[in-house]
């Protein structure tokens, strides 16, 4: 799980996902078609951590690219708990207490399902708080990084340093710090539970949502059923657009300037081939063709074109919702455990699985996994969801 | 049948930038050992994030100015995919769907007379990096230095006839770009893409059409068209071959087209825009503004150097480069005037850099020192000889005036006060030498000669001595 | 509708080669993911504007400087082939 050597420094360690760099470290996003690559610098979420006081613990493990479930298709294996359930790197490192956070890129949901899963919680800011300068680049027009940590306080401590606005980054918001203090009071709080999202969920999961609204209307908040028509459809043009963007952001990986060559070529073609071939696993692979035919000159626009309109009308669709709610409230995922797969079933698992974690991702919302549900909130509205978490949480670190 | 060619231009010109469009590497895709302006973002690692110079959206609007295109509102930059080894991201970001510039026309003149061309568009995009081929160790080296640098692609319409429309253009774009300060346009600097079909003269229908990618010289794209127009008339007048659609190279050695591999033409480039980069809103304040600090035209500059009263020879020269006119305005700038300054410019200068083997437009010079040793020749501080030589120091010891002229002694040269008061010494002090010279004896002027260069250290000018010596002489005969 | 032939050709465009398992498997991701495209599709989105952008930031732009902190050397390090100034591959057909 941790891949490096572990020094604690003042302010405590902090993991970080493999696919966020550390300068010098070696950073394969949980892929061969990266080994050996020891990045120049160190993303912007680091150096801030660094500059703050606090260590780089390591590494966590991710699966290939971020692209997997819950990192079970990482290079080097897949990370199990004792009952041989799929467990995330980095939640596992948070919930035993051998750092006192880490930061994970949310690309399709990965760090808020392992999450849920692990008990801990995980915080997806707001798209354009923290830089993505330093991210191992897949979808960047919604992954962002964010922080995962055993309590809300936690989260904020951390996000307070990590966030604000980097010029490295073009997409970075212009706010140059949060303080994340302006979040709405429980008692009064207004929190619509997402009708088809906890619908799709299981059982036991169900429940686990069903109990949370108990708890926050015993909290002084009222909880509305609501229905979010265009969910499934949300899902649909995330994928699409996360296909494409990364289809695009890893044909970087050829095996010319840095990481995995094959050492059986003869020519530039058969070195890109099989440099790729033995590089990439099947789920890079299938996201990589599939991503590559949405952009293609017959299918462009009623493929991507469409996802990114479908994207505005979500956007507007969830808007609407926050001008009479402060959060959602939904599923993080399907299930309370998951077991080891085969890679074929990869792709059609995740799509499945990000069914409650699309939206965030595609319209750049604010999203925490707390108690093993997940909230939903307005651009920017960070604080309710850590005054949310931190009220089920009955602790008062903030 | 009378057939015509009817060709389309898609002109790459490198933009006149300190850094590249993306990242903060040094612009300027000649300069610099292989691989030395680059950054981890050129090599395609992955991590960094592109931030658009703003320099390139303004030249790139200038560019738009001087053709006369409307400035696009909205303008945003796009990802085109395919893979080759001096594309490190596999990627190049450039413009698809909302390009900075549209609808603009410019005018050729040829011997047959004046043409407009339309031009589609122009828009921005990265330049790729270069390979050279090493046939020794049979491999291909990869220098990513001129990754990410800017250009600008100009699309023209399918406005041109002939060749020497296209060749009148294209000298025309670089006197524009040259001296509007967009491009530098060395060698290299522009690349072009050529379209050609041909049809029955007074048809419209277009004719199959083969594109002809990436030539840089002039006489090559000349060469390229006349042996495509041919190829084609051949084929359709006497049915040498079928023609398609198809992009090919041309080949400079053997004279000829070549069709290239059906896998680089077939490509499927995927645009889509690039979420990384937010689009840019030009509003009509900024165009202003760019429109505001746009460096005067040939046009202008040609008017404003006939009302300071230089001949048509000196503002030809000196409009022949930008350079040349803004060292004119800064050293006229300085309070010297405006004949004397061309003259020092175009003479003096000119003269300087053919003696060292190079062209007016190397000339590089701080105003400030030139005007200063025109300011030392014009009050008589030296004479014109010795400004020459300051000159010189200057051009190429990167010299002081100054200094220079303190170093060398070079006041006293052309004050004929100093050099007499170093006459009158040498004269009280060799009195014999004096005496002998007045009786007669001729050769002791060369003594008393030498004595006068010894104590101005070699620098004096010996017609200056000469004189004064004999005028002193004359007054103790 | 994907076919072998046009999965092929992707595999071609990406450089990438696919077992047989591999393709079955892809074809069979396609087929799944056709009926999502068909729903998204039946969404009437004809007078919705694209939202590439979350966030509405416009002319993010950065001054014309250079700078230049990274070493040749550093950047060869970790390449597969290389010279002392370039990377390295099989040569081209020229």
């Amino acid at each position: 799980m941790g891949q490096y050597v572990t020094e604690i420094k003042r302010g405590g360690a902090v993991a970080v996902d493999d696919t966020i760099q550390v300068k010098g470290c070696e950073t394969r996003a949980g892929s061969r078609i990266l080994e050996g690559f020891r990045p120049l610098f160190s993303a912007e979420a680091v150096e801030r951590l660094e500059r703050a006081g606090y260590g780089i613990a390591g590494k966590s493990a991710v699966g290939e690219f971020g692209l997997d479930l819950l990192g079970e298709f990482a290079h080097g294996g897949a990370n199990l708990d004792a009952s041989g359930a799929l467990r995330g790197a980095a939640a596992e490192l948070v919930a035993a207490g051998g750092v006192k956070g880490a930061l994970c890129v949310d690309l399709n949901g990965t760090p808020r399902r392992a999450a849920a899963l692990s008990g801990v919680d995980f915080l997806k800011p707001t798209y354009g708080t923290v830089s993505r300068y330093g991210v191992i680049p897949c979808a960047c027009s919604g992954e962002q990084i964010g922080v995962t940590a055993k309590a809300a306080g936690e989260v904020w401590e951390l996000l307070r340093v990590i966030a604000g606005h980097d010029p490295k980054d073009g997409t970075s918001l212009p706010t140059e710090t949060y303080s994340y203090n302006d979040g709405k009071a429980v008692a009064g709080m207004r929190v619509g539970l997402v009708r088809e999202l906890s619908a799709a969920a299981s059982d036991a999961v169900q429940a686990r949502v069903t109990d949370c609204a108990g708890r926050l209307r015993g909290l002084g908040a009222t909880v509305d059923e609501i229905s979010l028509p265009l969910s499934d459809a949300a899902r649909t043009a995330w994928n699409l657009l996360l296909c494409a963007e990364t289809c695009n952001n890893v044909s970087r990986y050829d095996g010319v300037k840095f990481g995995y060559r094959s050492p059986d070529y003869r020519n530039i073609d058969e070195l890109y081939v099989n440099s790729r071939t033995e590089g990439l696993n099947f789920l890079t692979k299938a996201v990589i063709l599939y991503g590559s035919d949405v952009l293609s000159k017959g299918r462009y626009f009623t493929c991507y074109d469409k996802a990114l309109k479908v994207r505005r009308l979500v956007w507007e669709q969830v808007k609407a919702l926050f001008k009479d709610y402060d959060a959602l409230l939904c599923p993080a995922c399907a299930e309370t455990a998951y077991r080891p797969y085969d890679i074929k079933d990869a792709f059609k698992t995740v799509f499945a699985e990000s069914l409650f974690t699309a939206i965030p991702n595609l319209t750049g919302l604010p999203a925490m996994v707390s108690g093993g549900v997940q909230f939903f909130a307005d651009t920017l509205q960070e604080g309710t969801l850590l005054n949310l978490a931190e009220a089920l949480e009955g602790g008062s670190a903030k | 049948m009378r057939y015509e060619a009817v060709i389309g231009l898609e002109t790459h010109v490198e933009l006149a930038t300190q850094s590249k469009i993306f990242c903060s590497c040094g612009g300027h895709s000649t300069k610099g050992e292989p691989n030395t302006r680059v950054c981890p973002a050129c090599a395609g690692m992955p991590g960094m994030l592109p931030v658009t110079n703003r320099r390139v959206v303004e030249l790139a609007m200038r560019a738009g100015i001087l053709l006369h295109c409307d400035i696009s509102r909205y303008t945003t930059f796009d990802k085109k995919s395919y893979y080759y080894p001096d594309l490190p991201c596999a990627y190049q970001i450039t413009q698809w769907f909302h390009p900075v510039c549209r609808n603009g026309s410019l005018e050729v003149t040829t011997k047959d007379g004046t043409r407009t061309i339309g031009i589609k568009q122009i828009h921005m995009e990265e330049d790729a990096g270069k390979l050279v081929h090493d046939d020794w160790t049979e491999t291909t080296l990869v220098d990513f230095n001129r990754t990410s640098v800017p250009l600008i692609e100009i699309v023209s319409k399918p406005d041109f006839r002939t060749a020497d429309e296209v060749m009148a253009y294209l000298e025309k774009l670089k006197t524009m770009f040259r001296f509007a300060n967009i491009s530098e346009c060395e060698e290299g600097a522009m690349r072009c893409d050529v379209n050609i079909s041909i049809r029955p003269e007074g048809t419209e229908e277009l004719g199959v059409r083969t594109e002809i990618k990436n030539m840089s010289s002039l006489s090559s794209i000349r060469r390229a068209i006349q042996y495509e127009t041919a190829r084609h008339l051949d084929a359709v007048e006497r049915g040498t071959e079928t023609l398609v659609q198809e992009t090919r190279r041309w080949d400079d050695v053997k004279g000829r087209t070549f069709s290239m591999r059906n896998k680089e033409t077939a490509a499927d480039y995927r645009y889509f825009p690039d979420p990384n980069l937010m689009p840019i809103l030009i509003g009509e304040d900024w165009i202003q503004r760019v429109r505001d600090t746009m460096p005067a035209s040939v046009e202008e500059k040609t008017a404003e150097y006939q009302s300071k009263g230089l001949s048509e020879k000196e503002i030809a020269s000196l409009t022949s480069e930008r350079s040349l006119c803004d060292l004119f305005d800064a050293v006229t700038a300085l309070g010297r005037e405006p004949k004397d300054a061309a003259s020092w410019i175009l003479t003096e200068c000119g003269g300087l850099l053919r003696k060292h083997g190079q062209v007016m437009g190397e000339l590089q010079i701080a105003p400030g020192k030139l005007s200063r040793i025109m300011e030392k020749v014009s009050g008589n501080e030296i004479n014109r000889a010795a400004g020459r030589k300051v000159l010189e120091a200057v051009l190429y010891e990167d010299a002081e005036p100054d200094a220079y002229c303190e170093a060398h002694n070079l006041s006293a040269q052309g004050d004929t006060d100093a050099v007499r008061q170093v006459v009158l010494k040498v004269l009280d002090s060799t009195p014999n030498a004096v005496r002998d010279y007045l009786g007669g004896k001729k050769k002791a002027f060369q003594a008393l000669f030498g004595g006068c260069m010894k104590e101005l250290k070699g620098n004096g000018d010996p017609q200056v001595i000469r004189a004064l010596l004999e005028e002193e002489l004359s007054k103790r005969s | 509708m994907m076919t072998p032939e046009g999965l092929s050709a992707l595999e071609q465009l990406n450089e990438m080669r696919l077992t047989e398992d591999e393709r079955a498997a892809t074809l069979s991701i396609f087929r799944d993911m056709e009926a999502h495209e068909a729903a998204l599709g039946a969404i009437p989105t004809d007078d919705v504007e694209v939202m590439v952008h979350v966030m509405p930031l416009t002319n993010i732009l950065r001054d014309d400087v250079q700078e230049q902190p990274f070493t040749r050397e550093s950047l060869l390090e970790g390449a597969p082939e290389h010279t002392d100034d370039s990377w390295q591959v099989p040569r081209l057909v020229k």
